[in-house]
């Protein structure tokens, strides 16, 4: 061995099984002065795992999972996912991307906006990857209950729904990995609560590598097998939390006084590693 | 009564009545100052008694009008693909577009039939340039007006320069391309009339000029309305199709 370094590396760091962020530190300017939207992130996650980057605003949750899929730069560091860089699991069409509003195509039918991923970049089609396997429309459709709307125009659904479909259009793309950056924040809170027991109910069929961003302690609690929870200036993971309550998760888990216990350890963790912005 | 109904006649009542406002007035003026217009009947009468003098002079006018429309709007929505792909092209693009655009088109079409001689190309140019301003500029603010958390999704599926021009910038501009084509097409009909004010004996601008001469002011009037009604038509056509087209 030529170099010694101070502890070993771990397996995993190798491992093409696992999405494994080294070292991610982004830095922008603003106004002349650099701003440090991530400082020193490290995060293993595991096949098949739910996790979430849960913190307030200006903590850098969004900007990572936006480096994860590859549609921003990290400015030193490294991200695999399983043994892909994110633009290359990207040309494999291996993220499935869920945005904030559902961005769904208004011209296009609710099923046909469903199927986007097979109209766009063809040329991943002619040998897909082996860990993208995609899914019938139809089949994920009506694990959505839309199977009713899928003739229907955008325009003609309220706003949950069209939330769901954008995430029937994540699923039904196959991809190994689902990168879903705050999917309910728009809707109201009764629409949310239903939303996120559907996502609960197709994830648990399907079982896809997610990352989840939310500012919501309640959501991180409900859906996550653990939580990264994140504090800003300069933005990092301040500590990981595990999720260990049983699976399949209903309705009913959020009234039990364990969910409630970490709903509370989440935010404790958050007060304990941010102060707040007063001076 | 039911409260829709009264607003829906109310819609149809208020500009029927402006414009017997407007007819009484111009009876007025025709009447007591017969050298500034004609009476109305007289404008009727003229065009009911020739048709096919009117419709002839209308169709090359038309003709010219809707291949201006085409080259000019077309041109434009190249232009427009081009300086969304490669944005060094707007630098380029834009001033030379304004300066095309304040270019009196009056003032070019001598310069085209000089160069072009007494047929149908240069009043088809000076449509195609009239069309061409719109044109562009809905194309480039359309083909830019794209929902950008859609932009991600298709980012993050690697999907080509071709995939988002056809799946998300085309299809999201289509309202501003049919604004555009209303407004270029209205460009276009004007830019036709006025390259006929010279170099031709055919057509809508053609029939105002020789009326002109013979201090006919019955034949000059029909044709002003004739060019008005039919240009409305074209932005009905246009509104129409885009109807057809924009079902969401």
């Amino acid at each position: 061995m030529h170099e010694l370094s101070e502890r070993p590396a771990p397996l995993a760091e190798t491992s093409d099984d696992v999405i494994a962020i080294r070292h991610v530190e982004k830095t922008f300017q603003q106004a002349g002065n650099p701003v440090h939207a991530l400082s020193d992130v490290e995060l293993t996650i595991e096949r098949g795992e739910f996790v979430t980057l849960f913190g307030p605003s200006g903590c850098g949750k969004s900007t990572l999972l936006r480096i994860i899929a590859g549609l921003e730069t990290q400015t030193s560091g490294s991200v695999s996912l399983f043994g892909q860089t994110p633009a290359e699991a990207s040309r494999r069409k291996n993220i499935s991307w869920v945005p904030q509003s559902s961005a769904l195509l208004p011209w296009l039918s609710i099923r046909d906006n469903a199927l986007l991923s097979d109209v766009v970049n063809r040329g991943a089609d002619r040998a897909p990857h082996p860990e993208r396997v995609h899914q019938d429309v139809d089949l994920v459709l009506e694990e959505m209950r839309l199977t009713d709307f899928a003739a229907a125009l955008p325009s003609q659904l309220s706003g949950g729904m069209r939330q769901r479909a954008a995430i029937a259009r994540g699923f039904v793309q196959g991809a190994p990995l689902m990168l879903m950056d705050e999917p309910f924040a728009a809707l109201d809170e009764l629409t949310r609560d239903s939303v996120r027991l559907h996502l609960l109910d197709v994830w648990e069929r399907h079982r896809k590598t997610v990352v989840f961003v939310t500012h919501s302690a309640e959501e991180a609690a409900l859906l996550s097998d653990r939580v990264a929870v994140m504090t800003p200036r300069p933005g990092r993971i301040a500590a990981m939390i595990d999720i260990d309550l049983p699976r399949p998760r209903t309705a009913d888990l959020a009234e039990t006084p364990e969910f409630h216990a970490k709903m509370n350890e989440i935010k404790r963790t958050l007060r304990e590693g941010w102060k707040g912005d007063e001076p | 009564m039911s409260l829709a109904l009264r607003g829906l006649s109310l819609r149809l009542l208020a500009p029927l009545l402006l414009f017997a406002v407007l007819a009484a007035g111009w009876q007025w003026v025709a009447f007591n100052l017969k050298s500034i217009l004609p009476p109305l009947e007289a404008v009727a009468a003229d065009i009911a008694v020739r048709p096919g003098f009117y419709l002839g002079n209308l169709s090359v006018t038309v003709e010219a009008a809707l291949a201006g429309f085409a080259a000019g709007g077309g041109i434009a929505f190249v232009l427009a693909v081009a300086v969304i792909h490669f944005r060094f092209l707007r630098s380029a693009v834009v001033p030379v577009a304004l300066l095309l655009n304040v270019t009196p088109v009056v003032a070019i079409s001598p310069a085209l039939i000089v160069a072009f001689g007494f047929n149908a190309v240069p009043h088809i140019i000076v449509a195609a340039v009239s069309a061409f301003f719109p044109m562009l500029i809905n194309a480039m603010t359309g083909l830019d007006a794209i929902d950008p958390q859609a932009l991600e999704v298709f980012d993050s599926m690697s999907a080509s320069r071709m995939d988002i021009l056809w799946r998300l910038r085309l299809p999201s501009s289509l309202p501003y391309l049919f604004s555009g084509a209303r407004l270029s097409i209205t460009a276009a009909m004007v830019g036709s009339i006025v390259s006929e004010f010279m170099g031709t004996a055919h057509g809508i601008g053609a029939a105002i000029v020789i009326a002109t001469t013979y201090l006919n002011l019955s034949q000059m009037w029909g044709a002003i309305f004739i060019s008005a009604v039919s240009t409305l038509l074209l932005i009905g056509l246009v509104g129409l199709i885009e109807r057809l087209v924009v079902r969401w």
